[in-house]
């Protein structure tokens, strides 16, 4: 146990006084207290060109062969093309294809009907939605002009067509909507730093490997301690890092709260429930020391470094495929579904799974328990047999050797 | 002090590494652990400092189970290395530490050896700057800086230029008179003559040679002369059929037998001019070649 502690503290202040690590975690810090002043730095350009022209708005034009008809839809697209400056065209329409292709108007409706309609655009963008809209719109105009026509008057016409519904909705389980950016954050952040941290810790262990530093290690200490000691290390470094960036975004963000005028996704993410909170901190912390064990097992085993990364592309392998379920079906809006069920009791998957499913559904306290229960059983578990095999493993110079063969020499020790 | 191995067997997987080697080594005395390359030399050391266990015998303190709560070891792997990045003062602390030392007397310890061996000024350095040599130095530190009881010297020689050889000499003979346990594996003949009383020689993972260095080169059969001559040709021409010309020019008599000695010194010193007559007794370096070299 003292060994323990001194090993901690070693590989601890090994992260600490790394000079690649105190950058990025500075680089990183920064940048998001840049970004929390964003909204002040935009409402500071902002003032300048408040009043917004609407000749400075994209031209949009309209062709008809009938005047009336093209005069009625430009009065409905100015309504719901805020963000153009909509036009009559008053020429042919090739001129108009020619004004779009030399960049003066950004895009055109030439309307042949009251139902039919050709859009033309440069560039079609993948978000462009005008055709959408101007199908409503179309849609509507139709719609307005056949109830007067029908001996209607107009307003009436226009009061049917805009009536609102008034609605309300009560949440009896979870609000997905609200919790998915914490989620996804948290799955992310996991993510991130299960990558990284497994990385550096394999190569950590293979560093102390080709540098023969072992040969001495071995010889001072269990390596159960050896291996505990620098997985919770580089753990506590992780939780250091990611509590340095969200402790400054927390910070800065509340500084600028008034500029980000309550954000709602922001907002969001700092009020998450302590509950959820306490679950993010268990399964964030089994989550990591789980793949960081693998990794250092893995790490012992290769003797260069160069050999690292194809040797822990199976962990990474498997833990992508977790975050892929999980991120799948959060996207589907589908958190129970059958795999994520299986998933969320599988030590390997359960952090994301479980953690996912808590946020974004309604999972019975059993569920939970056993869950929890399962993964700290065998990350411990885990630990021992990582520390067996980096026994055997850090011994082994040469080719690496076979997974079998390790486990047989693991089994015997 | 005895430390005592008892027939330690050791495999790994199907390959039989160490097969009944048992020995025993005196506090305040050296023993040379040797053996060729592959012999089993340095699983016999891990197995000695517990990094994994034997499939059977035993590792007795006095004869009783080694307690390694209690037994200090200090090594020295014949494949050197540190944290080369790190600060020399830095690991040394840590390696001290982890030996149970508490962190002020492992920096006392540490700025004293390295006082010692004349590396004071390196001590806020990181280890990849240093020559060689020094970095072995610093190694050695990591073997003595806890105080331990029983040392282990792999190879501690190699890589060593003559001055700080004499310094590591020194220094191992002190740790000697303190009443340590300096256990000693090398190739390098003359240190293990210099330094061992008594020897073990590994072959294929067994004791192939086990005792008081002394003893065994005196049952050594002595039925051999060595002559040192201004005129060695009169002799050769005499002893013919008994006599060669060694490596460094003296002359080599074989006897018919040992009870022969003293008639054939006399004939020699009333006949010829003789500078220097002494019984054969083989160099470790010999004895080893004729035990580690077979069998393999």
């Amino acid at each position: 146990m003292k060994q323990f502690g001194k090993i901690l503290k070693f590989e601890l202040s090994g992260y600490l006084k790394n000079k690649v690590f105190v950058g990025i975690t500075a680089f990183l810090v920064v940048a998001i207290a840049i970004a929390m002043f964003i909204p002040n730095i935009m409402e500071m350009f902002k003032s300048d060109d408040a009043a917004t022209d609407v000749d400075k708005l994209p031209i949009m034009l309209v062709y008809a062969e009938n005047d009336e008809l093209s005069s009625l839809v430009k009065q409905y697209f100015d309504n719901a093309f805020s963000d153009y400056n909509v036009k009559i065209a008053d020429c042919t329409l090739n001129d108009v294809k020619d004004q779009i292709t030399s960049g003066n108007a950004e895009c055109a409706f030439a309307i042949n009907s009251a139902f039919s309609y050709t859009y033309y655009v440069n560039n079609l963008s993948m978000h462009d939605s005008n055709t959408t809209i101007a199908d409503t719109v179309l849609q509507e105009v139709y719609r307005v002009t056949a109830m007067v026509e029908n001996g209607m008057s107009h307003e009436q016409a226009e009061e049917i067509m805009s009536v609102q519904i008034e609605s309300e909705t009560t949440t009896l389980g979870k609000d997905q909507m609200q919790n998915f950016f914490y989620t996804y954050i948290m799955i992310f952040a996991l993510y991130m730093v299960i990558l990284l941290y497994g990385q550096m810790v394999a190569t950590n262990v293979a560093t102390e490997k080709s540098s023969r530093a072992m040969e001495v290690l071995i010889t001072s200490a269990k390596p159960t301690s050896m291996m505990f000691g620098k997985v919770l290390a580089s753990c506590i470094a992780g939780l250091v890092q990611l509590i340095a960036v969200f402790g400054t975004a927390l910070v800065f963000y509340n500084l600028n709260k008034n500029a980000w005028g309550g954000n709602m996704i922001i907002e969001s993410i700092f009020n998450i429930p302590v509950e959820l909170f306490v679950y993010m901190l268990v399964f964030f912390v089994l989550g990591f020391l789980i793949y960081a064990f693998l990794y250092g097992a893995i790490g012992s085993t290769a003797s260069k470094l160069e050999d690292i990364n194809t040797s822990v592309m199976p962990i990474t392998f498997l833990f992508i495929i977790a975050f892929l379920v999980v991120m799948f079906s959060m996207a589907n809006g589908n958190v129970d579904n059958t795999l994520m069920m299986v998933c969320s009791y599988i030590p390997f998957t359960s952090p994301m799974a479980m953690f996912t499913r808590i946020c974004m559904s309604t999972v019975a306290w059993y569920e939970i328990v056993i869950s929890i229960a399962v993964l700290i059983a065998s990350t411990v578990g885990i630990g021992f047999i990582a520390a067996k095999i980096y026994r055997v493993g850090v011994l082994l110079y040469g080719t690496t050797p076979k997974i079998g063969s390790i486990l047989k020499a693991v089994w015997k020790a | 002090m005895r430390l005592e191995l008892k027939n330690i067997d050791k495999s790994f997987g199907e390959k039989e590494v160490l097969r009944g080697v048992s020995f025993s080594a005196e506090s305040g005395k050296a023993f040379g652990l040797l053996g060729r390359n592959g012999a089993g030399k340095t699983t016999t050391i891990r197995i000695l400092m517990d990094v994994f266990p034997a499939n059977s015998g035993e590792v007795l303190i006095n004869g009783k189970p080694i307690d390694y709560d209690k037994i200090g070891f200090g090594y020295l792997p014949e494949e050197r290395g540190l944290y080369p990045k790190k600060l020399i003062v830095d690991q040394l602390v840590y390696f001290a530490e982890l030996k149970g030392m508490s962190h002020k007397s492992a920096v006392k310890s540490v700025d004293s050896w390295l006082e010692r061996l004349g590396m004071s000024e390196h001590r806020n350095k990181r280890l990849d700057t240093l020559s060689k040599g020094n970095q072995q130095k610093i190694q050695l530190v990591t073997a003595l800086a806890h105080d331990p009881q029983i040392i282990i010297l792999d190879e501690p020689f190699s890589g060593l230029d003559p001055v700080n050889a004499m310094l590591l000499k020194d220094v191992v003979k002190e740790q000697i008179v303190q009443g340590k346990i300096v256990l000693f594996s090398s190739h390098q003949m003359s240190y293990i003559e210099e330094f061992c009383d008594s020897i073990a020689i590994i072959n294929a993972g067994k004791v192939a040679l086990y005792g008081d260095l002394h003893d065994i080169k005196r049952n050594y059969v002595r039925d051999r002369l060595v002559v040192s001559t201004v005129k060695p040709q009169k002799i050769q021409d005499d002893f013919s059929s008994t006599c060669t010309v060694t490596d460094n020019g003296a002359l080599m008599i074989q006897l018919e037998s040992p009870a022969e000695k003293q008639t054939v010194m006399k004939r020699l010193v009333d006949n010829y001019d003789i500078d220097e007559i002494k019984v054969f007794e083989p160099s470790l370096n010999d004895i080893f070649v004729e035990y580690a070299g077979e069998q393999v």
